[in-house]
C-alpha cells in the first residue's frame, strides 16, 4: 500500500470543516497556529479585481522526506503505506523537522511537548481498517480524495488518471504525495492559481518518479510505534 | 598544595572558594540563568494547553478556561511555528564554536611550539571547555528534558544530529585529558603522547565544524543555509575570528598584572591571528553573497536584515581591522577590537540563523489576511522576539563559563604560565 491524496482545490469554500473534523478527531492542541491541516490564500488583482485562490493543504507525506532524515531519535518515521509518522513519546523537541520540512507542515504540540503533524488519521481510521480521513470525510464539496496509489482500482489513482495535477515545491525533490488537481474547465482560475514555473503531471509521467523514490525508501517503511 | 597522579591540587576551602568577591559577579549570572530555567520549565510543562477532547469532556473547568483564552489570546506556545530555532541555537552555536575554536588555536600553537601560546595553554583549553559546556546547557534547555534519554535508548545512526552525541562525549574527555597533560608533571610520558591527542583533537574538530555545517545544509528548502559556499569553513573562519578575540581579552585581563611583558607578547601574537582572521571573514562575507539564493541575499544585503548585516561587518570586520593593523602599544585598541569581533561576531551568527528562517515555508502565515488582517500590508521577514526564559537562559549561559573556569583555577591554578 502507498497512501496519498488528491487535492481538487479550486471546489475549496473555506468553510474550515476540514480543520475542526481534524482537531476534533486527532486531539490536536487548541489554538490558531496549531494545526494539522489549513488552508492556504493566495491573492492577486486582475485589473483592479480581487482574486483569491485557496490551497487546502497539509503534511504532503513526502516519499523522500527529508524529515525523517534529520531526526536523531527516529521520533520522525514512514509507517507502513509511506505514511510519514511522529512518535511524540521520544520526541526530544530539536525541531530539526520542523527546519527540515519544506510545506510548514509540523508545530509544536505543547500538550506533549512534542512536534506534531498530519498523519492521515494513521491511528484513529486507517489501522482499524477504515480508507478514508477526517478531513475528506467531512468535507461538503469533496475537495479531498484519499486511497491508495498502489491499487489500479481505487478512486484515487482513476482521478489522476482522469485529471492533470501538479504538486508543491518539486523543486525540493521530496517526491510529495498531495496531488493539487488543476482546474479542469476554468483556465482563468489555473493561470492564477498556479505558479508559471509549475509542472503540470499526468500519472503517468509522475508514476516513475513515485516509483524511484519508493525504491530508495521503502526498506525504511515500518509498523506503527507505539 | 597536594600533589595527585603528577597534577598539583591547590588547598582552598569551599567557603573561601565560594564566598570570594569574584564568585558574587559568576552568582548573579547563574541567578539569571536559574530564573530562566525556571521560566522555562513553567511554559513548556505547565502551560495551560489543551484538546478538543479536554474541552469537551470538561468545558466550565477554570483551568480548561484558561487554557482557551490562551489558546486565543496567548502566544501560540513556546515554539513558533514559522521559526523553529531561535536565540538557543545562535547561543549553543557561538558558544560551541569559540570554544572549539580556543582549543583548535591552542593545538595547532601547540603543534607548532609556539611558546607564547604554550605556557597559558592550559587556562585557554579550560575556558574553551567552559565554553562548550555553556554551549550544551543551552541547547539542552531548548529540548524536551524529560524525553532526552531517547537519544540513548532510540538513537538513529545516521543523523547528523544523533551524531554529537558520540562527538562531544568523545571530544570533552580529550580536553580534559589535554589539560592533564599541560598540568602534570610527567614530562616525559606527555610528550609522547601529546602530539597524538593533539592530533587527534584536531580531527575531531574539523568532524565537529563539518556535522554541524551538515545539520544546516539539510535542510533543504532554507536555502540561505544550503547555498552558503563552503559552510563549514565560513564556521571555521567566523569562530576563530570570535576566538581570537576572547583569547585577546581572556590574556590580558588575566595577566596584565602578573607578567607585563609575557602578557604583552600573548596579546601582539593573537592580534595578528585576529587580524588575519578578520581579513579572512571579511574576504569571504565579500564573495560568499554572489553564490547565496538570491530571494536570501536581497533580504540581507538590501531587505529587512540590511541594518543588522552592516552592523555585523562593521563591527565583526571593519571596526576590529583598523583596530588591529596597527600593533598599537596601548592595550585598549586590542581590547576594543576583541569587544567588536564578539558582538559582531555574535550578531553574525543571529543573521545567520535568524535569516535562514527569514521566508515562510508555505505561505499560510506569510500573506493573506488570515494572519496580518486584510488591509495590511504583507510581512515577509519572520522575527520574533525569543520569550524572556530564552533570553535569560542565554545571558545566565556565561556565568555557566565563569563558574566552570573560577572552580577548576582554584584548585589546579590553570592559569598560571607553565614554563616547558
Amino acid at each position: 500500500m502507498n497512501f496519498a491524496m488528491t487535492l481538487d482545490y479550486q471546489s475549496c469554500i473555506d468553510c474550515k470543516a476540514c480543520e475542526v473534523a481534524c482537531k476534533e478527531e486527532n486531539g490536536v492542541q487548541l489554538g490558531a497556529d496549531k494545526q494539522r491541516i489549513w488552508v492556504s490564500q493566495s491573492e492577486k488583482s486582475i485589473f483592479g479585481e480581487p482574486f483569491v485562490a485557496l490551497h487546502p493543504s497539509q503534511c504532503n507525506h513526502c516519499l523522500d522526506a527529508p524529515c525523517v532524515d534529520v531526526c536523531p531519535t527516529g521520533s520522525s518515521y514512514f509507517a507502513l503505506g509511506g505514511i510519514v509518522m511522529t512518535n511524540k513519546d521520544t520526541c526530544i523537541l530539536c525541531k530539526g523537522c520542523m527546519e527540515a520540512c519544506p510545506y510548514d507542515a509540523r508545530f509544536v504540540d505543547d500538550t506533549h511537548v512534542a512536534v506534531d503533524k498530519c498523519n492521515f488519521c494513521y491511528d484513529t481510521r486507517i489501522v482499524e481498517g477504515e480508507m478514508t480521513t477526517a478531513c475528506q470525510a467531512t468535507c461538503p464539496t469533496k475537495v479531498r480524495l484519499f486511497g491508495d496509489i498502489d491499487d489500479e482500482e481505487s478512486d484515487i489513482i482513476q482521478m489522476l488518471k482522469k485529471r492533470k495535477f501538479y504538486v508543491l515545491k518539486e523543486d525540493e525533490g521530496t517526491v510529495p504525495k498531495l496531488f493539487y488537481l488543476l482546474p479542469e474547465h476554468d483556465r482563468n482560475y489555473a493561470a492564477n492559481s498556479v505558479d508559471e514555473g509549475t509542472t503540470i503531471y499526468t500519472w503517468d509521467t509522475y508514476k516513475p518518479i513515485i516509483a524511484k523514490a519508493r525504491a530508495k525508501r521503502e526498506a525504511q517503511w515500518q509498523p506503527m510505534q507505539e | 598544595m597536594a600533589t595527585y597522579a603528577g597534577v598539583e591540587i591547590n588547598k582552598v576551602s569551599l567557603k573561601e572558594l565560594l564566598l570570594s568577591k569574584s564568585m558574587w559577579i559568576i552568582y548573579l549570572f547563574l541567578a539569571i540563568a536559574l530564573w530562566g530555567m525556571v521560566d522555562v520549565v513553567l511554559e513548556r510543562y505547565f502551560l495551560s494547553a489543551v484538546n478538543a477532547h479536554d474541552a469537551g469532556l470538561d468545558p466550565t473547568n477554570k483551568k480548561m478556561i484558561a487554557a482557551m483564552k490562551e489558546a486565543v489570546f496567548g502566544a501560540g506556545g513556546e515554539v513558533k511555528r514559522e521559526a523553529p530555532w531561535s536565540l538557543y541555537i545562535v547561543n549553543y552555536m557561538y558558544m560551541i564554536y569559540v570554544g572549539s575554536g580556543i582549543i583548535f588555536i591552542v593545538a595547532v600553537a601547540e603543534l607548532l611550539g609556539e611558546e607564547r601560546i604554550k605556557r597559558a595553554s592550559a587556562g585557554f583549553l579550560t575556558l574553551g571547555l567552559a565554553m562548550i559546556i555553556a554551549g550544551l546547557f543551552t541547547i539542552l534547555m531548548d529540548l524536551n528534558i524529560l524525553h532526552i534519554h531517547h537519544m540513548l535508548l532510540s538513537p538513529k545512526f545516521t543523523s547528523g544530529m544523533w551524531l554529537m552525541l558520540p562527538l562531544y562525549m568523545i571530544y570533552i574527555p580529550l580536553i580534559v585529558f589535554k589539560i592533564y597533560l599541560t598540568l602534570s608533571h610527567k614530562e616525559q610520558w606527555s610528550k609522547q603522547i601529546t602530539i597524538f591527542i593533539l592530533i587527534v583533537s584536531l580531527l575531531v574538530e574539523i568532524v565537529e565544524f563539518y556535522v554541524q555545517a551538515k545539520l544546516f545544509n539539510m535542510n533543504e528548502a532554507r536555502n540561505l543555509w544550503t547555498t552558503y559556499p563552503f559552510l563549514t569553513l565560513y564556521f571555521m573562519v567566523s569562530s576563530f575570528a570570535a576566538s581570537a578575540g576572547v583569547m585577546i581579552l581572556y590574556t590580558y585581563f588575566t595577566y596584565r598584572n602578573t607578567d607585563r611583558n609575557k602578557c604583552h607578547d600573548m596579546m601582539s601574537l593573537i592580534q595578528k591571528f585576529a587580524l588575519y582572521t578578520v581579513i579572512l571573514l571579511g574576504a569571504y562575507e565579500a564573495t560568499s553573497y554572489l553564490f547565496i539564493d538570491k530571494k536570501w541575499a536581497e533580504i540581507i544585503l538590501f531587505g529587512d536584515f540590511k541594518l543588522y548585516f552592516y552592523a555585523y561587518l562593521g563591527m565583526a570586520v571593519g571596526i576590529p581591522f583598523i583596530l588591529l593593523y596597527k600593533d598599537f602599544l596601548n592595550s585598549s585598541y586590542k581590547i576594543l577590537a576583541s569587544v567588536f569581533i564578539i558582538i559582531g561576531t555574535y550578531l553574525g551568527k543571529i543573521i545567520f540563523v535568524y535569516g535562514g528562517n527569514a521566508y515562510p515555508m508555505s505561505d499560510r502565515f506569510g500573506v493573506g489576511f488570515e494572519k496580518y488582517g486584510e488591509y495590511k500590508p504583507v510581512r515577509e521577514v519572520i522575527f520574533f522576539m525569543p520569550p524572556l526564559g530564552e533570553i535569560l537562559v542565554v545571558i545566565g549561559s556565561i556565568g555557566i563559563i565563569l563558574f566552570i573556569y573560577k572552580i577548576v583555577d582554584s584548585y589546579f591554578s590553570v592559569s598560571k604560565m607553565q614554563e616547558h
